[in-house]
């Protein structure tokens, strides 16, 4: 009795609003029209993990994530880079349109010191987004790091080792990165709530050397689309 | 005027923490004890104030007097007021008698009567003392034994008999003795001043290996600490720890707030965060708070439709924890810096923590001049290579620096390595050497 009957109909029409293929997190554009169109959401995975390995340092990597940094910056929220491997260069990043403020770089010791940096500064929700480099990093160590993520609804990037791939991890988004003449080939190798296997091409000059702050369109804590 | 009293029967053994019972106890008023129980009782003075102005103590019975008169209307009412300072007692650690009574010698009377030891006025505490055995009053033996010897058992007797016979029979003193404890006439107490600089000392009984040993005497400091800081009205953005050893210097650590503070379950957290790092040369047989500035306390306001004050202080809460923990020059934020050379062309700063409104206008990175794209990595140091197969983009000439020993002329490139890396070389034009220096990432 109490039953609602669905109709095909309306099952149908459901599907076509596209409403099960809904994110299953919100989202922050990285700013490339290619890679926003594969992601779910439309783009970096707020509240989550994402890991990029890519196959050298110096291939573009960082240039890949300015525009979502800057952009999620701009709307307020600091930026963590946790035991960077090289100097991050200030004018570069100024050029690539972060406001340096908001961006907190963070020594460490050890590995072990970088986790929990990593994991203390996620919870934090004044961060927006954390960049961290850890060598190796364990199973448990990347799930607890994503729930810190979801817990301070941010964006913490992971950079590993191409190796990484063959291995099982619990990040929502893993993307492997090769140079290219014209600029930088992503793989999409997991994305949770999206379509894995898929390569794309970016050119790398698609970045624009002016500030990001005077267009923020999209708040970072809304999905767009649907 | 409306007087506590608190006896501390355990302070000499309490206040040495992690004291085996048996260590102390068979020196019992050692000059040792004396001095551990002085060294508590300043401690606990400070953490007295915050509750009255008036403070005063007596170190050989460990007695604790606070003058409540006047505090008790701010508190809301004694029973509340004195609640809140026992609860504090029990979270510091010391066992306690507490009473309350007009006068200061009624008070440490009642400390050791059983029954009701609360009593607000001069006939309440009049009647109080009736019952009382005659033991209680502190006064000489002799005089004791001469009134028990009249056949005298209570206080309500001794107060009955007539001043002049008191007089002429005893020591002027206990005529005055027994105006004090009615509260009749005067009774001074040597007020306790609250000192300028706070620093507070802990001696442990035995030698403590352990830092998990350390936090409990810490965690009392800290608490003692906030007790001053409340008293004083006041915050501080920065104390001093120092652990003694047998044998060893001191070994001095600071703990530094990104904002002023007065909460000691913050101050631990830091603490505790700094211990895991900390490594100490030998066990620490004690234990020392010295905070030297004080600043107005940083009153959080919250601004009328906003509400970024609050992430701006977990911010500063979280900063305050990895500074800490991962050492004090552990975050920095970068800055640009007007100066050709790239390796100068930026600086390491202080983090400066805005509200997430600050404008973008302020954000936005100032464009000093116009200069080529530059990489996002930079080597340490330039790192002498072979000259590069191939070259993307260049000669971007730079000579600077003739003024100070700093001089350099380079030409720099932008320049693809066999793995397809992206890199930033130049050509010393002085020695001829090629060198890498950034990564284009």
């Amino acid at each position: 009795m109490g039953v609602r009957s669905v109709t095909l109909d309306q099952l149908t029409r459901l599907c076509h609003d596209g409403e099960w293929r809904r994110a299953p997190y919100p989202a922050a554009p990285s700013g490339f029209a290619e890679l926003d169109a594969n992601l779910p959401g439309g783009g970096w995975p707020v509240g989550a993990i994402a890991e990029l390995m890519p196959e050298a340092m110096g291939i573009g990597e960082l240039s890949l994530l300015l525009p979502a940094l800057s952009r999620l910056a701009c709307a307020g929220r600091y930026i963590a880079w946790i035991a960077p491997p090289y100097l991050p260069y200030a004018p570069a990043l100024a050029q690539g349109g972060l406001p340096l403020k908001r961006l907190l770089i963070i020594q460490t010791r050890n590995a072990q010191e970088s986790l929990w940096a990593a994991e203390q500064t996620l919870r934090c929700p004044a961060f927006g987004a954390v960049l961290s480099w850890p060598s190796a990093i364990a199973d448990k160590n990347v799930r607890r790091l994503q729930l810190a993520a979801e817990a301070g609804g941010s964006l913490g990037i992971l950079y590993r080792p191409t190796e990484a791939a063959r291995e099982h991890s619990p990040a929502a988004l893993r993307l492997r990165l090769q140079p290219t003449a014209k600029g930088l080939a992503v793989d999409i190798h997991k994305c949770r709530g999206g379509r894995a296997g898929l390569r794309l091409q970016l050119s790398l000059r698609a970045i624009s050397p002016t500030s990001h702050c005077d267009a923020v369109a999209v708040h970072p804590f809304t999905a767009t689309g649907s | 005027m409306l007087w506590l009293c608190i006896r501390l029967p355990q302070l000499a053994r309490e206040a040495i923490a992690g004291a085996a019972t048996a260590a102390s106890e068979h020196s019992e008023n050692s000059e040792r004890n004396l001095l551990v129980q002085r060294e508590a009782l300043d401690r606990l003075a400070a953490w007295a104030y915050q509750w009255s102005s008036l403070i005063s103590y007596a170190t050989h019975e460990p007695l604790l007097w606070l003058e409540l008169g006047g505090s008790c209307a701010l508190f809301e009412g004694h029973e509340a007021l004195l609640a809140r300072i026992e609860a504090e007692l029990v979270q510091l650690g010391y066992s306690h008698i507490c009473a309350l009574a007009p006068s200061p010698t009624a008070a440490a009377l009642l400390t050791h009567a059983s029954g009701q030891r609360h009593v607000l006025t001069r006939a309440q505490l009049r009647q109080r003392l009736d019952d009382l055995p005659l033991q209680l009053l502190a006064l000489p033996a002799a005089t004791l034994a001469a009134l028990h010897a009249s056949g005298l058992r209570r206080i309500g007797q001794v107060l009955e008999l007539p001043a002049a016979a008191i007089a002429r029979r005893f020591e002027p003193e206990t005529q005055l003795y027994l105006q004090r404890l009615c509260a009749q006439t005067s009774d001074p107490r040597p007020a306790w001043r609250l000192p300028e600089t706070y620093s507070a000392r802990c001696e442990f009984a035995s030698e403590v290996r352990t830092s998990t040993a350390l936090l409990f005497p810490l965690q009392r400091l800290l608490l003692e600490f906030q007790g001053y800081l409340r008293a004083r009205d006041c915050s501080v953005q920065r104390f001093t720890l120092e652990f003694a050893h047998y044998r060893h210097p001191l070994s001095r650590v600071t703990i530094g707030l990104s904002a002023p503070g007065r909460d000691a379950a913050q101050f631990l957290t830091l603490v505790r965060e700094r211990m895991h790092s900390l490594l100490l040369p030998a066990p620490v047989n004690a234990l020392r708070l010295q905070a030297l500035e004080f600043t107005a306390p940083a009153i959080a306001q919250g601004d009328l439709f906003g509400s970024d004050a609050q992430p701006l202080q977990q911010l500063q809460r979280l900063l305050d924890r990895l500074r800490a923990r991962l050492g004090e020059s552990s975050i920095h934020a970068l800055q640009l810096h007007a100066d050709y050379r790239p390796e100068f062309g930026w600086r390491s700063a202080a983090p400066e923590l805005l509200a997430a409104s600050a404008s973008s206008a302020s954000l936005a990175p100032i464009a000093a001049r116009p200069i080529a794209a530059r990489p996002c990595w930079l080597l340490p140091e330039p790192m002498r290579i072979e000259p590069p197969a191939q070259l993307l983009r260049g000669p971007e000439r730079i000579e600077s620096g003739w003024w100070d020993q700093g001089d350099v002329r380079r030409d720099y490139y932008l320049a693809r390595t066999g793995e397809g890396t992206q890199v930033w070389v130049f050509h010393d034009r002085r020695g001829g050497q090629w060198y890498l220096q950034g990564l284009w990432a």
